[in-house]
């Protein structure tokens, strides 16, 4: 992929200026606050292309780690400008000791896998040394892009050509975005949101087949958004619990971990059904999102990690799952679930099944789709959510319809959808509306697909994507 | 050419160069500062001076602090800087940003 084929070009004098613009933003910035420190964040991108779609995505990234970094840091003022055609950049004011600070930037740019494709300037007008260079504190200068030699030295002698760079760029770009994601070590606080966001970004997206939304409870008679956003604020004391239960697991086993979890969600129901009176809204969700909590709070309990690992602790906490909950024992209990009902009729494992294989539905589809969905929020969230539903067997979907042949039905409603344009043409748009009012019609609902949006959206949010 | 008032242009940002011209009167003094002054100090000043000349400009003191700066834009700087320094150019007004 080649993220340097859309965006419109600067030229040099655009670029020239608006570093003196920075420049005396900055100096304004030091007067006004002058026992500060003031952080200046802007890509370092080579060649006339300084932002567009992909760009953006990464400074978003970029400065949302940043942030995270400086968590428990006293910001006084920040101001970002997104549109630049001479690329994004922002500032930031923040009270702390410059060398501290300069060492938390250093890091970023050398430890994040993106890091290199910023520069990071601090100042500080009332320090001595105002503005302390990598050597200072005894780091090695920055190396360069495309070789291990001194990044100016390979600038100044104009050593590469600007299509090794963007070879370079691009496949940092497919690493971090596409396969096996990096995952920085968010703090907790970041990760609850997170999840608590998905939750409230997953009813706000409108218009979803059969399901609740702002402008209609589709097919749920006992809900409205505003039952969901009672219910996701029910479950925060439940995703603190689940991060801290990954945090602190010590042992080799997972699946104990998974019980831990389970225990917990048990309590996250009584919650749930305390808050919306009696209503399941994210019953579906305090088991798959449970998980994905603690699992990636293990994962990165001792620093950053990535997809793959994240996913092989889902699939030894999910080991034994198949096997407790849909081989042994059905026949025996009263009350199955409507997805422990489905294996017993159709073989069909539904969300325990995805969760013992570690979600491929989130990791291999969902997510990067949503990576290089174009358009606004809600545009990028319904065509992902279209695309899961053509493609998962929803439990939710199978229960209402009767019968697992809806899938054949669902997955062609999906194929036309994006034949017609998806969320991007009016025609898209339009199929998209009526087929929410024949969902309504039939009582029918993608409950299982919604709750695979919000997985995704958890954690494209993390990943800085959405 | 004479330098009618002190300017300057550029910044200390990464890859760029910050240049301050005044008046002098012992030909071009250069006061330079790069990272990679081993390399390409000598490039640098005569780049600047090329400039220079070009604007007959003959007697100035010359500040420069290099922070890695392609020739391309050590002339682009310096063109500004010259331009300021002989009231060709307004500056910018920064208030406004």
């Amino acid at each position: 992929m080649n993220i340097f084929l859309k965006g419109q070009s600067t030229d040099l004098s655009a670029v020239l200026l608006q570093r003196e613009k920075r420049s005396h933003y900055q100096n304004q910035l030091e007067q006004r606050y002058p026992n500060k420190v003031v952080i200046s964040f802007k890509l370092n991108i080579p060649g006339p292309i300084k932002n567009n779609d992909y760009l953006a995505r990464i400074f978003q990234t970029g400065w949302r780690v940043l942030l995270s970094q400086l968590t428990g840091q006293v910001i006084e003022h920040s101001r970002m400008e997104n549109a630049l055609t001479t690329g994004p950049e922002a500032f930031l004011v923040v009270a702390g000791d410059l060398s501290q600070l300069k060492q938390l930037t250093i890091k970023f740019e050398d430890d994040f896998p993106l890091g290199r494709l910023f520069d990071v300037d601090l100042m500080a007008g009332k320090d001595e040394k105002y503005q302390l260079s990598r050597q200072d504190l005894g780091f090695a200068p920055r190396t360069c892009l495309i070789c291990d030699q001194e990044a100016k030295s390979c600038i100044k002698a104009q050593r590469h050509s600007l299509m090794d760079a963007y070879q370079v760029i691009n496949g940092l770009y497919a690493n971090y975005y596409q396969e096996n994601f990096y995952l920085f070590n968010w703090g907790k606080a970041t990760v609850i949101n997170a999840a608590l966001a998905a939750l409230l970004d997953e009813v706000t997206v409108t218009p979803k087949p059969g399901l609740v939304d702002p402008a209609s409870n589709g097919a749920h008679q006992d809900m409205t958004a505003f039952t969901f956003i009672d219910s996701s604020l029910a479950l925060r004391p439940y995703f603190v619990r689940a991060f801290e239960l990954g945090q602190n697991f010590q042992g080799m086993d997972l699946t104990i971990l998974f019980e831990q979890v389970r225990q917990a969600g048990i309590r996250a129901e009584q919650a749930m059904y305390l808050a919306t009176k009696g209503v399941n809204t994210h019953k579906g969700l305090i088991f798959s999102l449970g998980i994905m909590v603690a699992a990636l709070a293990q994962v990165t309990k001792n620093g950053p990690s990535r997809a793959d690992r994240l996913r092989q602790i889902i699939q030894a906490m999910t080991a034994n799952l198949l096997t407790v909950d849909l081989q042994k024992g059905l026949a025996n209990q009263e009350d199955l679930t409507a997805g422990q009902q489905q294996y017993q009729r159709y073989q069909l494992t539904g969300i325990r099944g995805e969760a013992a294989q570690a979600f491929p539905m989130v990791f291999e589809l969902a997510l990067p789709f949503l990576g290089q969905a174009s358009g606004s929020d809600n545009q990028r969230y319904l065509d992902t959510l279209m695309l899961i539903a053509g493609q998962l067997a929803d439990s939710t979907l199978i229960k209402r319809a009767g019968s697992p042949a809806i899938l054949a039905k669902m997955q062609a409603w999906s194929a036309e959808y994006f034949a017609l344009g998806g969320s991007q043409r009016e025609s898209g748009r339009t199929f998209l509306a009526n087929l929410d009012q024949d969902f309504i019609k039939r009582n029918l609902s993608l409950g299982g697909a919604a709750d695979t949006l919000v997985l995704t959206i958890f954690l494209a949010r993390l990943q800085g994507v959405v | 050419m004479e330098i009618k008032k002190t300017a300057m242009a550029g910044t200390l940002e990464s890859s760029d160069i910050q240049i301050m011209l005044s008046q002098g009167s012992n030909g071009l003094e250069f006061d330079l500062v790069s990272d990679v002054a081993k390399q390409f100090g000598k490039a640098i000043q005569a780049t600047i001076t090329d400039v220079l000349n070009t604007y007959d400009i003959h007697d100035a003191k010359v500040k420069v602090v290099d922070k890695g700066a392609l020739d391309m834009v050590v002339k682009a700087r310096a063109i500004t800087v010259v331009q300021r320094a002989l009231d060709m150019a307004d500056e910018p007004d920064w208030k406004v940003i």
